[in-house]
């Protein structure tokens, strides 16, 4: 990063071949921006590229993109919501529904944390999937450690929930209700 | 052992084996525990963009790439405070200071030891809010919100509940005092903020509206002689309020007109 900010031409390649999988991955993990996950990444690397003077040489650089990254994210989400509130819906079609998973399976990561609201669901995400600790995810939320260790408590808690009820109703229906 | 404590170590440690002993033998017991944390460690799929998409943007990097110098928020904090200081002093010059000599020692100290320590914690809070991914000690959402509520304590406590016959009048001519010293302040604030880069343009938008306000609620603190309660918690500190409300809008707007920038 500090290479980055002297204008080092190798820089930006090192750069987005370490933190472009890691990004996307974030933006993948959240269901409302999911499908523009490219289109995030490329915005994501303008604006790291036009506030690069932010980053200050010796902090972690994590939290320092990730904020970055969650800001995009969030102005992609409202972009979205704003477009399909304008769109009239010409042809609804029925989806064929999706098989139920299996009684005992464990649901994937991202099935599991889509029953979670918005706040929690990013801070499990950048934790388990970031691997970002207590503090970095606090420096990338803007928001106190204190905060974040209720929000993955609560995530947890709820999540524990939701396992004990898998038992009971498919993965599917159960998210929907949850949300 | 309860299956709180495995949350406390999910929350601490992301690799079992690296959970305490006592929370590995609760694992080992509680069948949901252990189905919470294999579905937490189960491996997520990896996403790569296209290398077409990646050298796109490296192209896109590399055709603007300067060197930058990087920002230095203690400098930022000390521009802050002495854009506070300077419209501070340049109003109590102009209006005079009557209240220091009407106000008890007590009262003067207290009320601009309150005022200072609520700059300070403010201008601290900006500083942050320029540079994306810093550690907050105080939520920045929060502390507008603290700061109104201690002011108000502090307000309350020291000066006395009257009933005033010309209140409201009285109440007008410190807000048009007071109020374009708060909005104009808020003008070199924010040419500073925006070096930075501003993450969440409504929250610091309230934090500088608060800041901002601040001027003109000190400036009545130190001009205006009336000592009534009402009038200094609604008059005086009603100008932090109400720039701070404007900051808000004026940040959330900036929110929106940003959200579509980037759809253009």
């Amino acid at each position: 990063m500090v290479r980055y900010q002297r204008a080092d031409p190798e820089a930006p390649r090192a750069l987005i071949v370490a933190l472009s999988p890691a990004l996307l991955r974030f933006f993948r993990s959240q269901i409302a921006i999911r499908e523009q996950a490219d289109d995030l990444l490329q915005e994501t690397w303008m604006r790291i590229h036009r506030v690069r003077h932010t980053y200050r040489p010796g902090e972690p650089v994590l939290p320092w993109v990730y904020a970055i990254a969650r800001r995009v994210g969030i102005d992609g989400y409202r972009r979205t919501r704003r477009i399909s509130s304008h769109e009239s819906a010409m042809e609804v079609v029925p989806e064929k529904a999706a098989p139920v998973e299996a009684r005992n399976t464990l649901p994937a990561f991202d099935t599991l944390v889509a029953a979670l609201p918005e706040a929690q669901r990013e801070v499990v995400t950048m934790m388990k999937v970031g691997g970002l600790s207590l503090e970095e995810v606090a420096r990338a939320t803007s928001c106190t450690v204190g905060a974040v260790k209720q929000k993955a408590h609560r995530a947890y808690e709820r999540l524990r929930k939701l396992l004990e009820t898998q038992a009971a109703e498919g993965w599917k229906g159960r998210i929907d209700e949850l949300r | 052992m309860n299956c709180g404590d495995v949350d406390q170590a999910l929350i601490g440690e992301s690799a079992i084996a690296h959970f305490p002993l006592d929370v590995q033998e609760h694992l080992r017991s509680c069948k949901l525990c252990q189905e919470i944390v294999r579905a937490l460690s189960a491996p997520v799929p990896s996403y790569y963009s296209s290398p077409a998409t990646l050298s796109q943007i490296e192209q896109k990097l590399v055709a603007d790439l300067e060197a930058v110098r990087p920002l230095m928020p203690a400098g930022y904090a000390v521009v802050l405070g002495a854009i506070f200081v300077s419209f501070l002093a340049l109003a109590v010059h102009r209006l005079g200071a009557f209240a220091i000599t009407v106000m008890s020692q007590l009262q003067t100290s207290a009320m601009l030891g309150a005022m200072a320590i609520s700059t300070g914690v403010l201008i601290y809070s900006l500083v942050h809010q320029m540079v994306p991914g810093s550690l907050h000690r105080v939520s920045p959402r929060l502390l507008p919100i603290a700061i109104l509520s201690s002011l108000i304590g502090v307000m309350t406590v020291l000066f006395q509940f009257q009933h005033d016959a010309d209140y409201w009048l009285r109440a007008l001519v410190c807000l048009r005092a007071g109020t374009p010293i708060g909005f104009l302040t808020a003008v070199p604030f924010w040419l500073v903020l925006r070096r930075g880069a501003i993450i969440s343009p409504t929250m610091t938008g309230a934090t500088t509206g608060l800041l901002s306000g601040l001027v003109g609620t000190s400036v009545l603190e130190i001009h205006c002689p009336n000592l009534d309660a009402w009038h200094i918690l609604v008059s005086h500190l009603g100008i932090a309020v109400l720039c701070s409300m404007a900051g808000l809008t004026l940040g959330r707007g900036a929110e929106r007109c940003s959200a579509d920038r980037t759809q253009k």
